[in-house]
């Protein structure tokens, strides 16, 4: 009810419709119900060191290096401290609650020939890619979200970034589906729909994806028609 | 191909309301205001579309010019990106990425119907729509051995026929 009456507020536009494919071919996929849980143990994380630190810094654990930086205006950086950490503090309901809408409103969707993924709350975020374009798939999942069964896949199509160490390049050439936790079966539909498409996946044309019969298969059953009529001959 | 839809190649110049958020943005940029608002007030005025056959022209700037010509074909992935404010204004920016680089190439703003603009440039994409198997030659080549299998197995079947009578 309340999720509802923020989205209206904040204009989050409602579930987004299917991009074009073949009719019956849509699936929508949404977050792992541990997913909100493992937002909120971020959540709790990401503040737990923001507090530490805040703390950490008004109590001058760091003044030996402060000093140096800031010299007089040392008493003044303590001020500053406490109303940042005040503010920090005073929006924790918010970034707590926004963790929960971000759960909701979001939404993966795939097609037998492109993808679409929605995501966001103030910054609403949707991508559109076809299999066509796309390069590689990428399955990851820290340890928390290997406990909470959840995976994130990254498509990627190219050009895109440098992969860092865990693999990921969130750059602005890939499509997260963050915290599925049927990770497996959605790679397989992904793999599955990629199979269709034999180029490059380079700007080439349209005229050859995708090819569903190949032409030496059905030569192979007719070698085995002659082999067989050859036989009932003999 | 289809003839570009009217409503989209009518599209020379972005709506009014781009010009508000311009302000609001330059407002949010607090000391950078005055250099912001004069940069985004020629960026706005001098802004031109052209949605051709084959692609994407847009310009901008009068000192700095900026011309960039995007072809729908070599299109990767489309986003519709918006924050609450755009949303407020009925604005929303379209990031288009080609296969050149990191960043977008090319973002559309002020547009009047950003999702019909995505649905346009989406139906323009290469694998956005099917072209039917038997079109190509392999499958065509693919469906006469297939003919050929089942009038060889006839033959086999008739023969075996004949041997049993």
């Amino acid at each position: 009810m309340v999720d509802e009456w923020v989205a209206r507020i904040l204009r989050v536009p409602p579930e987004p419709d299917a991009p074009d494919g073949s009719p019956g071919s849509v699936q929508v996929f949404r977050a792992g119900k541990n997913y909100y849980r493992w937002r909120i143990l971020m959540w709790a994380l990401q503040h737990l060191m923001l507090l530490l630190l805040g703390v950490a810094l008004i109590l001058g654990f760091f003044n030996f290096v402060t000093r140096r930086v800031l010299g007089p205006m040392q008493d003044l950086s303590i001020m500053i401290e406490v109303v940042a950490l005040a503010l920090v503090l005073a929006g924790m309901p918010f970034t707590y609650y926004l963790q929960r809408l971000d759960y909701r409103f979001r939404w993966y969707m795939v097609t037998d020939r492109s993808l679409r993924i929605r995501n966001g709350i103030w910054s609403v975020e949707e991508l559109t890619m076809t299999f066509a374009n796309i390069q590689d798939i990428a399955v990851t999942a820290g340890p928390l979200q290997g406990f909470l069964g959840l995976a994130d896949i990254e498509v990627r199509s190219a050009g895109g970034g440098t992969p860092g160490p865990d693999g990921t390049t969130s750059g602005k050439h890939s499509a997260r589906f963050e915290g599925v936790d049927n990770a497996e079966a959605l790679r397989d539909l992904i793999q599955d729909r990629l199979r269709h498409y034999r180029d490059a996946g380079l700007g080439d044309g349209d005229h050859h994806a995708p090819v569903a019969q190949e032409p030496a298969e059905s030569a192979q059953r007719v070698l085995a028609e002659a082999r067989a009529l050859r036989a009932a001959l003999g | 191909m289809d003839p570009i839809p009217r409503q989209i190649a009518s599209i020379t110049r972005p709506v009014d309301s781009l010009m508000t958020y311009y302000v609001l943005k330059a407002i949010g940029t607090t000391i950078a205001f005055p250099v912001m608002i004069v940069l985004l007030y020629f960026r706005y005025h001098t802004m031109r579309y052209v949605f051709g056959e084959e692609g994407i022209r847009m310009s901008w700037g009068i000192l700095f010019r900026h011309e960039i010509l995007l072809n729908y074909a070599r299109i990767q992935d489309i986003h519709l990106r918006s924050n609450a404010i755009e949303r407020a204004l009925g604005l929303a920016r379209i990031e288009i990425q080609t296969a050149s680089g990191g960043s977008s190439e090319m973002t559309l703003e002020g547009l009047t119907d950003p999702e019909a603009m995505r649905d346009f440039l989406y139906s323009r994409m290469r694998g956005a729509s099917h072209t039917t198997p038997a079109s190509t030659e392999s499958a065509k080549l693919a469906a006469v051995l297939d003919e050929i299998a089942v009038e060889l197995r006839a033959m086999r079947v008739a023969m075996e026929g004949r041997k049993d009578g």
